[in-house]
């Protein structure tokens, strides 16, 4: 009997322990990681990371890694209701871009960072070289690198268009780079699935030729405003839901004339709801107003029959928000389905 | 044949020569304003351009989509008009301080104002100056303000009769230029985000998408006005151009026509860049090409270049929005791009002709 244990039960243990070692074993430190370019090199688990940008702050709450985040930057929106407790404890270095000085002040094993152009080749807070030679390593989102050129148009070029995918590789890619791999997959699976649903509402609804345009904000509220290009976040949620974008430009966010918007008469008008001030138009309300009292747009059907969907501005960044707004717009379009005020 | 008879009836030919010039230069600003309003991102025929007129004008039923006589009516022909009042008031304001200053390098953009009215509407935009009660428009309106006063004092300052020494006066416009140009800079730099940058670069050169009938309404009453004020002193411009000392000799009230004048030219440019944004060339170049066609005496010289600049800056509009199909350019980018070549083509013929 004794020896039964040691033949059969010792060794069974033994290939277990193996097993999960293995599996863990699947992000071995020292670990490299090819991200935008560049490599990222880690010895262990970061155990502090700075973020610029909301999309990485929330993707890190998300995978429950909100006590590493040790200062945080570039925000559009207010946190997300369930990781406002967390947030309310880790520093705001900027509500903008942070100055480089801010960041690696925080001693950051790792940097996080929304957008390319922040980090990148022309970083704004610092290029990527400037953190590695500190010995912090960097971390810039797919979404904004891959398929994109950053160095072409104001706000970046899609050389292809965005997919969701470079999401789902962000998230699973900053959870091996946690070693909290279970999350990630837990987190996509969980947006997958909200995805499809939405997809499945709009395509229930079963409306033909349904157009959409896209409205983030203007410089100035008469001017020409930065609408969503076809190739980019927005242009991926309304293209995935079955929308026609009216926006032809491969631009992130081209500025198009209200008089080419209202010729294309689109059948949906999403705007985005953001909290940074910088231009009069950041206020929905504002958007809201001029759409609804200038001579040409208030004409517009979209305008007309109130088929305008608020969005917040960060489900237009490659974040995981992407499906809260593709779920308000398919909420939009189910609505118009349905015989209005009957 | 003796020259006595030719002088004689080439005089007797000038006012119907001078009639016949104003007749053209009207039917031409006529045309522009028809261009501009025909031609845009989208397309629209002719003639529902003109039925759209037709029904505002003229009280015609016409069935026309609303969105299309929008366009037509409330975005298209306000546009025409902005550009052609800022134009005008450009050209103006350019034609008063080279005389003033008896500077050919005088213009607004050149002294200064256009830098600091960037500068005000950058204040309001990016800083946030006046808390959201105060539009990029007025913060725009004072920085010119200030801006010409700034460069109008560090002249005067410089002394060897201030305002009198044309050079000085260049001289203080630039560093004024240089100075705001910076600050705008700063202001951006420290925002530091592309998609305001973006904004801003659009506004510093030049944007007239904005542009709605209010618009219209005040451009064109400071036109007009500064037109007709600058058309009452047209003999005392004359006497400026031979030096203020000259001007006082001949019975110029050399200080109250220096103030009016001044204020007119700094009015005129800082509500038009307030409208429109910083837009270069026109006060430099209308000036001088009127100049080549109607000769130096401002009788002629204020009303052409007025009526000049008005078709450029609609002309030049025309093709802001139509050389890169798709894509709308800042005007001021024009300006430059077509002034400059056109004003080296009309130096070189004039000074072929002197040869």
């Amino acid at each position: 009997m004794l020896i039964s244990v040691r033949r059969f039960v010792l060794p069974g243990l033994l290939a277990t322990s193996l097993l999960t070692s293995l599996s863990a074993s699947a992000a071995p430190y020292p670990m490299q990681l090819q991200n935008c370019g560049y490599t990222v090199s880690l010895k262990q688990p970061p155990a502090s990371v700075v973020t610029i940008g909301q999309a990485g702050t929330e993707m890190l709450y998300a995978l429950g890694l909100g006590d590493k985040v040790v200062g945080t930057s570039l925000w559009f929106n207010a946190v997300l209701p369930p990781f406002k407790a967390i947030n309310d404890k880790v520093p705001r270095l900027a509500d903008n871009d942070p100055s480089f000085e801010s960041v690696i002040g925080k001693r950051p094993a790792l940097v996080v960072s929304q957008f390319e152009w922040m980090v990148g080749k022309d970083g704004v807070v610092g290029t990527r070289e400037q953190f590695h030679d500190l010995g912090i390593a960097t971390y810039a989102m797919p979404s904004d690198c891959e398929g994109k050129n950053n160095l072409k148009g104001a706000d970046g070029t899609r050389t292809s268009a965005y997919d969701v995918q470079a999401l789902y590789k962000s998230i699973t890619q900053l959870a091996q780079l946690f070693d909290v791999q279970p999350q990630g997959e837990r987190l996509v699976k969980d947006l997958r699935e909200r995805q499809a649903k939405a997809v499945a509402k709009v395509k229930a609804a079963q409306q033909p030729q349904l157009t959409a345009a896209l409205w983030f904000s203007s410089a100035d509220l008469a001017i020409d405003p930065y609408m969503a290009g076809k190739n980019g976040v927005a242009g991926y949620m309304l293209q995935t839901l079955g929308l026609r974008n009216i926006v032809d430009s491969s631009e992130e966010w081209p500025t198009v004339g209200w008089e080419t918007i209202a010729k294309a008469n689109p059948s949906i008008l999403v705007i985005a709801r953001m909290d940074r001030r910088r231009f009069p138009a950041d206020d929905y309300q504002k958007k809201l107003d001029f759409l609804k009292t200038d001579p040409v747009t208030q004409h517009m059907d979209a305008v007309k029959n109130n088929r305008i969907v608020i969005v917040d501005a960060d489900a237009l960044q490659g974040s995981i928000r992407v499906v809260d707004g593709m779920e308000q717009i398919s909420d939009a379009v189910l609505k118009l389905a349905q015989p209005a005020g009957r | 044949m003796s020259a006595a008879p030719v002088a004689a009836a080439s005089a007797l030919r000038k006012p119907l020569h001078w009639a016949l010039l104003g007749l053209g230069a009207a039917l031409a600003l006529l045309l522009s304003v028809a261009l501009g309003i025909a031609i845009g991102e989208t397309a629209l025929s002719p003639s529902l351009v003109l039925q759209v007129l037709a029904n505002k004008l003229f009280g015609a039923n016409y069935a026309i989509d609303p969105i299309s006589q929008g366009i037509v009516w409330n975005y298209r022909l306000p546009r025409a008009l902005v550009a052609a009042s800022c134009g005008a008031g450009l050209a103006v304001a350019g034609v008063i301080l080279q005389s003033m200053l008896r500077n050919a390098l005088a213009e607004p953009y050149l002294l200064g104002i256009s830098a600091g009215a960037s500068t005000g509407a950058v204040l309001v935009s990016v800083v946030g100056i006046g808390a959201g009660a105060i539009s990029m428009t007025v913060g725009a309106f004072f920085g010119a303000l200030c801006a010409f006063a700034l460069v109008a004092l560090l002249a005067h300052a410089a002394g060897s009769g201030g305002l009198r020494n044309g050079g000085q006066i260049v001289l203080a416009g630039i560093a004024g230029s240089q100075l705001f140009n910076a600050l705008t800079s700063l202001i951006i730099t420290k925002s530091g985000s592309a998609e305001q940058a973006r904004g801003i670069m659009f506004w510093l050169l030049g944007s007239l998408s904005g542009v709605r009938w209010p618009d219209t309404v005040l451009t064109a009453c400071i036109a007009i006005t500064g037109l007709l004020l600058c058309l009452l002193h047209t003999r005392a411009l004359d006497a400026f151009t031979f030096g203020s000392e000259s001007a006082a000799a001949l019975g110029v009230p050399v200080r109250r026509v220096q103030l009016v004048l001044l204020l007119v030219a700094a009015l005129m440019t800082a509500v038009m860049v307030s409208i429109v944004g910083a837009i270069g060339f026109v006060g430099l170049v209308i000036p001088h090409a009127a100049r080549m066609l109607v000769g130096v005496r401002h009788r002629r010289l204020v009303p052409a270049s007025a009526m000049m600049g008005a078709i450029f800056l609609i002309a030049a509009d025309v093709l802001s929005r139509t050389l890169i199909r798709g894509q709308v350019l800042p005007i001021g980018v024009i300006t430059a791009l077509v002034g400059a070549p056109v004003f080296a083509c009309i130096l070189l013929r004039s000074q072929r002709r002197q040869r």
